[in-house]
């Protein structure tokens, strides 16, 4: 193995070499007159529509993975590249960045420090010819900048129709139309007590009425003895009691249930944004969740995966690295590293046995069937009650995927002989005590 | 009698009140009905109260720690969990030992690494399997590096770009495993005989 590493290593060496060579006399051949003056002359690179198409094929193809002409994106924005630099420089860079890097050119050497010493990949297969014509396309869109007008008046377009799109009564009206409609109610109630009182006065000064009018006129509400009738008394009993009761039922039913729990993480990490935004799938990060009986709190080198890279300015992604005493700067790790002690949400009872594996990679259920829209929330919250009858239902509903299973092709059959309805998880023993108590 | 009525009615309030407060707000779990038989008395993996007094009011310990501390005062920060032994090898089923070549030899690994798998119907769909769950998400599931994360994330290339269509499967298996470039190093995420179904799936995505 080791003799091999060595091999290895002298016939890259001497790989190199050989590369060194060529690629010097390459050079020599092509560019002696014009390029070995340090001077780049604009001269050197073609502008006919050929090229520069050819370049812009090439430039889409390979470097737009990295590079953009008029934005600093992986790498530096190219605009003007060809002033900065001249094109022996620009080719062998292409070609083999770290050679140009070890041979201690200053140039290179910060460019590779200001970009976090990102290395470039060799592009020893182009021609050089090629290369120029990247160049060339550069050149092009340098002098032509994309028009940004074009691209303004685009997203008007888009924010117009968005505009007209938007249509009903807005809720802020709604509200305004209701509490309007609740004031003339309230108006009309006023005006109906004032005829009342009155028709009543009215009513009174008049002599000529026989007896049963004038009781009825005389007649007053008396709210005392309405309430300290028995009938009114019963009513709040009963009202009052089945609150209670109902109360009583329904707190009791809290009691070990943990639904609706939110608590507050170390980390504001964001489901919304990872699984839901960006469509990572939660296999990515709880590697578990298909092997285990846990789908695993993800370690911090998960998140590092990405986080080495992007967002390494947000406070949030500065207490990773401080958790992993990791450095920006050098990208190194320290070894005073601490664990992030996340707030564990899914509290199953002890006295219950539950398996990811089983449910995820055998049963084929879906995160979302107990944990909920997960890929919308940006705090995680306990979605299902995980209570006994919960699980209970879904054992009783759920059918069995028997499909393409030779195990379960004889269990089928004895199903099928005696029960017409297809095999749920509750017929293979998923109402057992002991399958989930022991 | 009328103060004693009163007195019922009272307590009843007040026990409704605690019972309605038992459930799990936004910060609290809420209470527990048997927590004896909620707690696990050996350590947990992923599940640990660091508090020595938890539990102390039902505790038949005689160390004087509480029932429910479940945390390890031997391991560093008192975790449950410990990294494997240095060196440790773990078993798998097709008995693959573990992938020790150092990120720098890619070169080598590129030149000598066989797949162990063939390029079976099987093999390549399960490769599809992981490659959409591990992949996809940067790669895009085409392998055209237009993933949702890899559009945000810069630096994806495709896979039928020129360079990279080239790459043998030892290449491809050494850069799942260790990074390369921008890309992190996933070899803790999949298991060996992982990496090379997603060999197998990506050499698909190269000659598409």
């Amino acid at each position: 193995m080791v003799k091999k590493f060595i091999n290895d290593r002298i016939t890259r060496l001497l790989q190199i070499k050989a590369l060194k060579l060529s690629f010097t006399l390459i050079l020599s051949v092509l560019y002696f007159q014009p390029a070995f003056s340090q001077e780049s002359s604009p001269g050197d690179i073609p502008s006919d529509e050929a090229s520069i198409a050819a370049g812009k094929a090439t430039f889409q193809e390979l470097c737009t993975v990295c590079h953009a002409v008029d934005k600093r994106v992986v790498g530096p924005a190219l605009m003007n590249v060809y002033e900065r630099r001249d094109l022996p420089w620009i080719i062998s860079f292409v070609k083999n960045s770290q050679k140009v890097i070890s041979s201690g050119d200053p140039y290179a050497v910060a460019l590779y420090n200001e970009y976090n010493k990102t290395q470039m990949s060799n592009f020893d297969y182009l021609s050089d010819e090629e290369i120029i014509n990247i160049v060339a396309y550069i050149k092009h869109e340098t002098d032509n900048p994309a028009t940004p007008q074009a691209a303004a008046s685009e997203d008007a377009a888009a924010g117009g129709a968005e505009a007209v799109e938007q249509g009903g009564i807005p809720s802020q009206y709604l509200t305004a139309i209701l509490a309007g409609l609740l004031v003339i109610l309230v108006i009309i109630l006023g005006v109906l007590m004032l005829i009342i009182s009155v028709l009543t006065k009215y009513l009174k000064d008049k002599k000529d009425l026989d007896e049963e009018s004038q009781e009825l006129v005389a007649q007053k509400l008396d709210f005392g003895k309405f309430f300290t009738s028995s009938g009114f008394l019963g009513l709040m009993i009963f009202l009052f009691a089945a609150v209670a009761f109902k109360s009583v039922i329904d707190g009791l039913y809290t009691v070990g249930v943990q639904q609706n729990y939110e608590p507050t993480q170390p980390i504001a990490f964001s489901h919304a944004l990872h699984a839901g935004e960006y469509e990572i799938d939660c296999n990515y990060c709880h590697t578990g969740v298909m092997k285990s009986k846990n789908a695993n709190i993800p370690s911090a080198n998960i998140c590092m995966n990405c986080h080495g890279q992007i967002l390494t300015e947000s406070p949030e992604i500065a207490k990773i690295y401080k958790a992993l005493d990791y450095d920006k700067r050098t990208q190194t790790y320290g070894p005073n590293q601490k664990p992030i002690e996340w707030v564990r949400i899914h509290n199953l009872p002890d006295l219950a046995y539950f398996n990811h594996s089983q449910h995820v990679k055998v049963g084929g259920i879906e995160c979302q069937t107990c944990h909920g829209e997960i890929q919308e929330m940006t705090v995680v919250k306990q979605h299902a009650n995980l209570t006994m009858g919960w699980c209970i239902d879904c054992h009783r509903q759920t059918d069995v995927n028997t499909v393409g299973n030779k195990y379960y092709d004889q269990l089928v059959e004895l199903h099928e002989a005696s029960n017409k309805n297809q095999l749920k998880v509750k017929d293979i023993g998923g109402l057992e005590c002991s399958k989930c108590h022991y | 009698m009328f103060i004693y009525n009163r007195l019922h009615f009272i307590v009843g309030l007040i026990g409704i009140t605690l019972l309605t407060s038992c459930g799990a707000g936004v910060n609290d779990p809420g209470k527990e009905y048997s927590p004896n038989m909620y707690h696990a008395v050996p350590y947990e993996p992923l599940k640990q109260i660091k508090d020595v007094n938890a539990g102390n009011w039902v505790s038949s310990l005689d160390n004087g720690e509480g029932e429910y501390f479940s945390s390890n005062p031997i391991n560093p920060d008192s975790m449950n969990m410990r990294e494997p032994v240095p060196n440790t090898v773990r078993r798998s089923k097709k008995g693959f030992l573990p992938y020790r070549v150092p990120k720098d030899s890619i070169s080598w690994a590129a030149a000598n690494l066989k797949n162990p798998l063939d390029s079976t119907q099987v093999v390549i769909a399960d490769g599809k399997v992981l490659y959409d769950k591990f992949c996809a998400h940067c790669h895009g599931t085409n392998g055209k590096g237009d993933g949702k994360v890899g559009k945000v994330y810069q630096g994806v290339p495709s896979y039928t770009s020129r360079p990279v269509k080239d790459y043998s499967e030892g290449h491809i298996f050494h850069v799942i495993t260790h990074g390369i470039r921008r890309m992190g190093a996933h070899g803790s995420q999949l298991s060996i005989e992982e990496r090379w179904k997603i060999v197998r799936y990506v050499q698909k995505l190269q000659n598409q």
